[in-house]
């Protein structure tokens, strides 16, 4: 492996480390992804770390540091370098006005970030967007961007270069969160007050992630402000929120403490019809850190939610995630960094079903425990390499039943241990060229607990019951990443890439829709690990000093050991659901487009995306391929916001997208007096393509003192769209003979109002 | 299953913008299968087999009979009936007795094509009584009926519930299986979903007993799973899983057969 990193060693000429943190001047927030060059090097670049660190070797001699961050103001140090120097960088907020929404790269920072489809979110300019219920959120921002598909109208659930939505990777600060939505999907888990930046990457991730195959969507938790306290907070219609943050010790240790609660539940009752309805959800983010001393630094956060959704007595359903993280930042050395995590995170379900003196529960869990170690070595300006393992022990008990009416499930749990090592090396190989090369090594160990059935041709041959603390199978997988960015001119640059991402995790659904209830199960040795294989190219042209933008990604993506039900499946109370398992292949393919503006009073953005996603499922249509239900032909969004002064600002989305890959009946029949319909190819129809606009207005009050406010009125679906939700066949009650088709549609005309303010 | 449909509710009720408004939408052509609808009961005979043919989702649902088949029906006792055509698509056995543990074997022949089924009637399990069960829903009362009986000791029963209200067939397909309650006293209620039938007060619930095969379970359960498609709905609707081999729709079944009705007071 060693042999392909071009490490070149620079002798005879004495160096020295400049390493510090970089942060925000007032509030202390470690900053990300800054970029830090020296003026007399044009070609030397390095990027902060997720905790602000930065390490950069030079030869001795005095140098002009230039650090900048989007959304901040350029800085500028002249430093003398005779011995290892250690500098801190603190970068003051910008002018608003300037900002922009979504940053993928300015001007000539695109050679120092070479990964390939690539979008972050800056939480304080997504606020400007509208959304459903007022209520800013970093997933449904997301899915306005190319190669991004919302799951749903107001679902929080999206689907990334025709991946399913369990194959994407979300993680609050490094802990997988198993399901990332509220309500029925129209809030995520992520409350975007606590939220300091999120990071979406579509595929090409660097060999530190891994785990699923579409995507990892990375979003870390703000450290809380060090200098001062802040009360942060919003009132809306149908939820509220606050945030208190501030120093414990200043600038030696901080917390933020964020909590959010929805409370449409309030309204129901007061409807005779509604009033039995239980529809609520209540989350929590806490984190702390602690500055140990100038080498280490602990981060305590924890995040915990959950939804409570039932009818009366007599249906109630209740799901939640748990998360929780311990980090250890250590500077090893001036240019070794590590990071050591310990990681918990868990997530449930439960249904309870109660019918006069019966009553019914079903439950089902998902526990890991996860270690992880994180090193970043600056071996010269050259290379900065990667490398670290990960370790997950998982516990996953499949839905399990309990009640009156049935007899005791035998169903247990299992056990499944993923480790991964991986090591990868940023080199910057010429002036305009720079690579991102590595390898993961990822492993899944089937363990004790539930017996194991072997299925051959739908025939049970063989079972194995594994000891609780003994090893079954283990599959092994080598992932190779790798992306090029070259420099055409300042303005232009040309991107290549390749990924192999492995899943060892797959959620069962067998239902045109997600629910809290899907299943989650492991590997096993009828289910081998998904594995997808992406091969991308882009390109990027900006105009007018890189003030527009437009960047274009083509890619292919194959995957393999997909997973399906057979039809009938009775997903719940079969002994065994791997006994109802189908298994095959996909694809996918697609051009990517996004035209952004990113200074001036209009501010925005247009994204398309042309794509096509497909099954080969043994078992399902006739061996044949077929749409995944996912694939859209055309995806459009449409994002400006328009400051008008200081105070006032509008903003605006249009989205457009082909419906749905579905089945609609081809023809009709009689069984026993009732009418039932025939099927042809599967998803070969098309639900009617979806149009929406929204508008957002928002006025930010004079500052009075220490207190700031504003107001946000925003309008969902302006021009009352019907799109559709739901399609039914029946027979028409004034004519039995005849078939109906019936459009269900949700939102018309959706307002909301949210007041905002800070102290 | 149960629990995508309440999820449903939940969110259609709550939200209350949904509208519902027909639409036209383009359809692939149809190609028109031959349609088996055919049972052999433990009841008395005749026994029929209805034979159809499919048509496109556009047209008037006037099924085409089919009534130039050689029907065949024979049973592991060695009886070989050869069905009349009575009418409409209809055809009649003569000979063949249903009663459980026999297995009956269906041909059809059509000119030169041929389909075969077979189905094993499964024992019978007893329909004790039919039991009122009011649960309260939005503030308001609502009844339905459980079918009592006890699952017999062996797993694999299955069973499927047609239920008429006030003589209205509620179009639900309500099938049963013992995986999670072999053994046990059925306590579970025939529920529709939010779109079926309401059942009030002083209304008369008729509902017959089916004990059935493995292979009916699995095609009305595919019908009952795909109903209600879309979002918090059904499946991925197929065309459902059949015993019958040679490429028609439908379905031949062995059952056995018990009625009991109530008035809910």
């Amino acid at each position: 492996m060693l042999c392909v990193f071009q490490i070149q060693f620079a002798f005879g000429q004495e160096k020295f480390v400049l390493n510090g943190n970089v942060k925000d001047q007032a509030t202390g927030e470690a900053m990300i992804r800054a970029v830090i060059r020296i003026e007399e090097l044009p070609n030397l670049g390095v990027l902060s770390n997720e905790y602000g660190f930065y390490a950069i070797a030079l030869p001795k001699g005095r140098y002009t540091v230039i650090v900048s961050q989007l959304g901040y103001e350029k800085y500028k140090e002249q430093v003398r370098l005779d011995s290892n120097l250690n500098l801190t960088i603190l970068l003051r907020s910008a002018n608003t006005l300037k900002e922009v929404v979504v940053e993928s790269g300015r001007k000539n920072d695109n050679l120092l970030k070479p990964q390939m489809g690539t979008e972050t979110l800056n939480l304080n300019a997504i606020s400007k967007v509208p959304v459903i219920f007022g209520e800013k959120d970093i997933l449904k921002t997301l899915q306005l961007l190319p190669g991004v598909k919302s799951a749903g109208e107001g679902n929080s659930g999206f689907y990334v270069r025709g991946g399913a939505a369990d194959q994407n990777l979300i993680l609050l600060d490094e802990a997988p969160v198993y399901n990332a939505s509220h309500l029925l999907g129209f809030f995520s888990t992520f409350n975007s007050d606590a939220i300091k930046d999120a990071t979406l990457i579509k595929g090409n991730s660097a060999a530190q992630y891994g785990g699923r195959l579409s995507s990892v969507l990375d979003v870390k938790m703000k450290d809380g402000n060090n200098q001062n306290f802040n009360v942060n907070g919003g009132l809306g219609l149908i939820s509220s929120r606050l945030s208190i943050e501030g120093p414990l010790q200043k600038e030696k240790s901080s917390f933020i403490l964020s909590g959010r609660r929805t409370y449409a539940d309030i309204f129901l009752r007061a409807s005779d019809e509604f009033k039995d309805n239980i529809l609520y959800f209540y989350d929590l983010n806490m984190k702390a850190n602690y500055k140990i001393d100038e080498k280490n630094k602990l981060y305590i956060s924890g995040y915990f939610g959950r939804d409570e959704l039932g009818l009366g007595d007599s249906f109630g359903i209740d799901w939640g995630n748990k998360t929780g993280t311990i980090r250890w930042n250590r500077i090893v050395s001036n240019r070794l960094f590590l990071n050591t995590s310990l990681i918990y995170s868990d997530y449930n379900y439960n249904v309870k079903l109660k019918n006069g003196l019966s009553n019914f529960n079903i439950n089902s869990n998902i526990k890991d425990v996860n270690l992880k170690q994180d090193y970043t070595f600056y071996l010269n300006p050259k290379n900065t390499l990667r490398f670290g393992f990960n370790s997950i022990l998982h516990n996953i008990t499949p839905s399990t039943f309990s009640g009156t009416v049935i007899n005791s499930n035998p169903k247990k749990g299992r056990n499944g241990l993923e480790n991964a090592l991986y090591l990868s090396n940023y080199n910057k190989a010429t002036d305009n060229l720079s690579l991102d090369y590595g390898i993961r090594l990822s492993a899944y160990s089937l363990m004790g607990g539930d017996a194991y059935n072997i299925y051959e041709k739908d025939i049970l041959v063989n079972t194995i019951q594994l000891d609780k603390q003994s090893f079954g199978k283990t599959y092994i997988n080598p992932e190779p990443r790798v992306t090029a960015n070259y420099r055409v001119t300042d303005q232009t640059s040309i991107k290549v890439g390749y990924a192999r991402n492995v899943q060892h995790l797959h959620l069962l659904s067998n239902s045109t829709a997600s629910s809290p209830s899907d299943q989650w199960i492991g590997n096993s040795y009828n289910i081998k690990p998904e594995i997808a294989d992406q091969l991308s190219v882009g390109f990027v042209q900006g105009w007018k000093n890189n003030t527009y933008e437009l960047s274009t990604e083509l890619y292919y993506k194959s995957l393999q050991n997909q997973l399906d039900y057979k039809d009938g499946a009775e997903i719940f109370t079969l002994a065994d659901v791997e006994s109802a398992l189908l298994f095959g292949v996909g694809r996918a393919y697609g051009l990517e487009l996004l035209w952004k503006k990113k200074e001036g009073v209009l501010t925005g953005w247009v994204s398309y995306t042309l794509s096509k996603t497909e099954r080969k499922i043994n078992g399902i249509n006739q061996n044949n391929w077929y749409n995944a239900k996912q694939d859209r032909t055309h995806d459009i969004a449409v994002v400006g916001v328009y400051t008008l002064n200081s105070r006032w600002s509008i903003s605006s989305v249009f989205v457009y997208n082909t419906g749905d890959a579905v089945t609609f009946p081809t023809g009709k029949y009689s069984i026993q007096g009732q009418t039932l319909y025939q099927y042809a190819s599967r998803n070969g129809n098309r639900m009617p393509s979806n149009h929406r606009m929204d508008l957002s207005v928002t006025y930010d009050k004079k500052r009075k003192k220490r207190i700031q406010e504003s107001w946000n009125f925003s309008l969902y679906n302006v021009y009352g769209r019907e799109n559709a939700y739901q399609i039914n066949f029946q027979d028409d009650p004034k004519d039995p003979s005849r078939t109906q088709i019936i459009q269900t549609s949700l939102f018309r005309w959706v307002p909301s109002i949210t007041y905002q303010f800070k102290f | 299953m149960m629990l995508k449909k309440y999820y449903s509710a939940i969110l259609i009720g709550v939200f209350l913008l949904g509208c519902e408004k027909e639409i036209q939408l383009p359809l692939d052509p149809n190609q028109s299968l031959l349609v088996i609808d055919g049972s052999i009961t433990d009841e008395t005979g005749p026994y029929y087999i209805k034979l159809s043919k499919s048509t496109g989702i556009s047209e008037a649902s006037n099924f085409f009979a089919v009534t130039n088949a050689l029907v065949i029906v024979k049973d592991n006792l060695g009886i070989i009936d050869t069905l009349k055509h009575e009418k409409a698509g209809s055809y009649k056995t003569s000979k063949i007795k249903g009663s459980y543990g026999n297995t009956y074997y269906l041909e059809v022949q059509i000119a030169d094509k041929k389909y075969s089924a077979n189905a094993t009637m499964p024992q019978k399990v007893a329909l004790d009584s039919l039991r009122i069960n009011p649960f309260p829903f939005n503030s308001k009362i609502r009844y339905s009926v459980i079918p009592v009986y006890t699952d017999p000791i062996q797993l694999g029963n299955s069973y499927r519930f047609i239920q008429k209200i006030n003589d209205t067939l509620d179009q639900t397909f309500h099938v049963f299986n013992d995986n999670l309650n072999n053994g046990k006293v059925n306590q579970r209620p025939l529920r529709g979903g939010s779109d079926s039938l309401e059942v009030k007060l002083k209304d008369i619930v008729a509902v017959e007993m089916q004990c059935i095969t493995r292979p009916t379970y699995l095609y009305y359960y595919s019908l009952y799973q795909q109903s209600g498609a879309g979002p918090g709905g059904g499946t991925t609707p197929s065309n459902p899983p059949s015993n019958i081999i040679g490429g028609a729709l439908g379905i031949f079944s062995a059952h056995t057969v018990q009625r009991k009705q109530i008035q809910i007071q």
